[in-house]
């Protein structure tokens, strides 16, 4: 047991730490976020340079063969900067689910480029109607697909996308087929878009004799809302510094806002829950990768827990904020919003509590 | 990153809790309790401990302990927290009074103080807080004069836990002389009980008797060799302590073991189907995980030789709000029953709850209250400007 980095998680957290700070300051991120479509490719193009698009697949399909906890060790710090990036979703909706579950020709075909960053993965799951991504999709499975998914990531430039179907997971490839994407109206921290699907040609992840079925669903969206929760648990933190920042030049009555415990203390309640959050990520993600029995509980445990005391903790910010932060000339709507889609996205579920509730053996 | 428990830890957890049933009596309930047995038994407990060499399991070899990591320490303070911490008073000796003796003890004052802890044969408390002095501790008006070979030392201390026990020894804070800075002039002394001119008046609390005691120093005489530490410079020397002290109780596992209670009383009374009861008991679950990685983070830091002060604190805060808040539940659950006693024959849970809700109400004042372990963090931690 030892919850302190290892020399290497070190050295990528401060390495993703320096290039966020450099490359992706909040200026770029408003930009970025203005732009047509959201999506930057001179930054993608320089986080591929670094690795971090294979950083947890295969060796032998171009990747770096680390795990999803770098992934969580990388996320946290994209976070911190609120980088706009498809970059974790088409790590952890895509590339991995294709790793785990793909027939050898799917991975021989697809890793590389996804590894090098020459293609970019999401995954669509919500349908209308569904309250919770663990929930179950009626989108029907076959060699052609159609029907409606909601708030798929990164769905306009993607060039392959996943369909959680009621018979498993299906891929779509851009360059054999095509789906219409419409961007939704989202008080969002990235593009999201509701596709609609018209008799497209796909196949089933894994061999048409064993496809990849709702439990790799659920593998899947267990690492995604861990990977995400680090992300989050970066924004968090960002909020954190930028209310201790306030905190500490505002000056009412005389005298620094922070000198009030009224507001400090506010400030260290959002340092415990963020905390307390990161460590639940990083627990769940050490288990994820090492396909632990306990990964599913502890990735429950940790979204039972960020539901609420990430909300906390952005509205805390705001509360030291005061009006100023309601504006968007602040930097805190950057991460307001990141919070937000991933809390409604990933940590609102029922299903979590419930879980860990029959785990602890109530009947 | 390693989250791996280590199967020599999970193995001495196993005999822990096989010792633990083996030994711990129907009526054991802690120490805070009406019940003279339970004093003794928690001498007895510790006896028992030493003979297999794990009451000072943590101790470095050469002050008679057995050098095991700081996470096999961990398991024995969950194991004995979660049973309502059977070494009694002595847990104090072993997580910060020895370890404060180690660093700062002179060769003689370890070789007189140390082994006795050892053995599980003697009880301490701690003389800090004041009538007048609480989370101003720096404000104590407790005066020791160095008169010839001993100090005379004057004042009250309240607060102190096992002084009734009776506690043998006092770890005491008083002032020993007049400093331009508050924090300076204050030192840190260890007294026998039995001197002359102390008194202990018991003060009665919710939770029943011997939680707390008043203890007044008349003219005692403290020799000069139960000084400890440098004259003056006993705060640092207690600041240190406490962060022993933060980390030093696994309060998430007594946390843990009454959740698992109140799913027992959710099953058997019906409730288990609520949604309402099981998202909230599902909730605190979580949150017992969230404090129990709270406090390996600093776990983790001690073990690497960083003492961990702000985040002892953070642990702290987190554990102690969890542990009411578990109280809390758990009223609202068992319903107006909730309000009957572990002596009431038809007390849901033997009145188990009810005790933890009230014995939970001061958790947030004891050892440095919330506010000043926020105070902690937010200049420590965040960096955030003092008041000027």
């Amino acid at each position: 047991m030892d919850l302190t980095w290892s020399d290497e998680q070190e050295m990528l957290a401060d390495a993703a730490a320096a290039f966020v700070r450099r490359e992706c300051p909040p200026e770029r991120v408003r930009a970025i976020e203005a732009s047509d479509g959201g999506h930057d490719q001179p930054l993608w193009d320089a986080m591929a340079e670094l690795g971090w698009c294979g950083l947890a697949l295969p060796v032998e399909h171009g990747g770096s063969g680390r795990g999803v906890l770098e992934v969580t060790v990388l996320a946290e710090q994209l976070g911190r900067g609120a980088v706009p990036s498809p970059l974790l979703d088409s790590t952890a909706l895509a590339a991995l689910p294709i790793a785990w579950a793909g027939s050898d020709a799917q991975r021989a075909r697809l890793l590389p480029a996804l590894a090098a960053g020459r293609s970019i993965g999401t995954l669509a799951v919500l349908e209308p109607g569904m309250t919770d991504a663990w929930g179950d999709v009626s989108v029907p499975g076959g060699t052609r697909i159609s029907g409606q998914k909601l708030l798929v990531p990164w769905a306009h430039v993607a060039d392959v996308l996943l369909v959680a179907s009621s018979s498993g997971l299906y891929l779509l490839e851009a360059a054999r087929t095509a789906w219409d994407s419409v961007s939704h109206d989202a008080f969002a921290g990235e593009p999201l878009f509701a596709v609609t699907l018209l008799d497209a040609c796909t196949e089933p992840l894994g061999s048409p004799e064993r496809p990849a079925g709702p439990e790799t669903t659920h593998r899947v969206l267990d690492t995604a809302a861990v990977v995400r929760l680090a992300y989050a648990v970066g924004a968090a933190e960002a909020c954190l510094d930028l209310a201790v920042r306030h905190a500490s030049q505002r000056v009412q009555f005389g005298r620094p806002i922070g000198t009030f415990q009224a507001v400090a203390h506010r400030c260290v309640d959002m340092r415990v829950e963020i905390d307390a959050c990161r460590y639940l990520a990083f627990q769940a993600a050490w288990s994820l990768e090492r396909e632990d029995r306990a990964a599913p509980l502890e990735v429950t445990a940790a979204l039972t827990y960020a539901r609420g005391a990430l909300r906390r903790v952005f509205l805390d910010a705001h509360q030291v904020h005061g009006a100023s932060g309601f504006s968007t000339e602040s930097d805190l709507h950057l991460f307001t919003r990141r919070l937000t889609e991933f809390e409604i996205t990933f940590a609102s579920s029922r299903r979590h509590p419930d879980l860990l509730a029959t785990a602890m053996g109530l009947s | 990153m390693d989250f791996a428990v280590d199967p020599a830890d999970a193995r001495f957890r196993d005999d822990l809790r096989a010792l633990l049933d083996g030994t711990l009596p129907d009526w054991w309930r802690g120490m805070f309790v009406d019940d003279p047995r339970a004093i003794p038994f928690t001498r007895e407990f510790c006896r028992a401990l030493a003979a297999r060499e794990w009451l000072t399991l943590a101790w470095p070899a050469e002050h008679g302990g057995a050098g095991a990591s700081a996470w096999t320490q961990a398991v024995l303070r969950e194991e004995m927290w979660a049973a309502e911490e059977p070494r009694g008073p002595q847990y104090m000796n072993l997580n910060y009074i020895g370890p404060l003796l180690m660093r700062y003890g002179t060769p003689t004052q370890r070789a007189r103080f140390l082994p006795p802890m050892a053995r599980g044969e003697v009880i301490w408390c701690q003389g800090f807080s004041e009538p007048d002095a609480g989370s101003d501790l720096a404000s104590l008006r407790t005066r020791a004069r160095l008169v010839e070979d001993h100090f005379l030392v004057d004042g009250t201390k309240i607060w102190t836990s096992y002084a009734d026990a009776p506690a043998d020894w006092c770890l005491l804070l008083a002032r020993s002389e007049l400093a331009a800075d508050r924090h300076d002039g204050i030192s840190v002394f260890l007294v026998d009980m039995t001197t002359p001119g102390i008194s202990v008046r018991p003060i009665d609390t919710m939770a029943g008797p011997h939680e707390f005691n008043e203890v007044t120093f008349e003219s005692v005489a403290v020799p000069r060799d139960c000084l400890l530490g440098e004259a003056g410079r006993g705060w640092e020397l207690v600041a240190a302590g406490l962060t022993f002290e933060r980390v030093g109780i696994a309060r998430y596992a007594r946390a843990a073991r009454v959740l698992e209670h109140l799913v027992t009383h959710a099953n058997e009374s019906g409730q288990s189907r609520d949604p309402r009861v099981r998202a909230r008991l599902a909730e605190l679950r979580a949150s017992c995980e969230a404090a129990r990685l709270l406090a390996y983070r600093a776990v983790s830091l001690q073990a690497r030789g960083v003492v961990p002060t702000v985040e002892a604190s953070i642990a702290r805060i987190h554990a102690t709000r969890l542990e009411q808040e578990v109280g809390h539940a758990g009223l609202e659950l068992l319903g107006p029953l909730g309000l009957l006693r572990s002596g009431d024959p038809v007390a849901p849970l033997a009145g188990e709850v009810q005790r933890h809700f009230v014995r939970n109400i001061p958790t947030t004042v004891a050892a440095g209250t919330l506010e000043i372990q926020k105070n902690i963090v937010a200049r420590r931690g965040l960096g955030l400007p003092r008041e000027t």
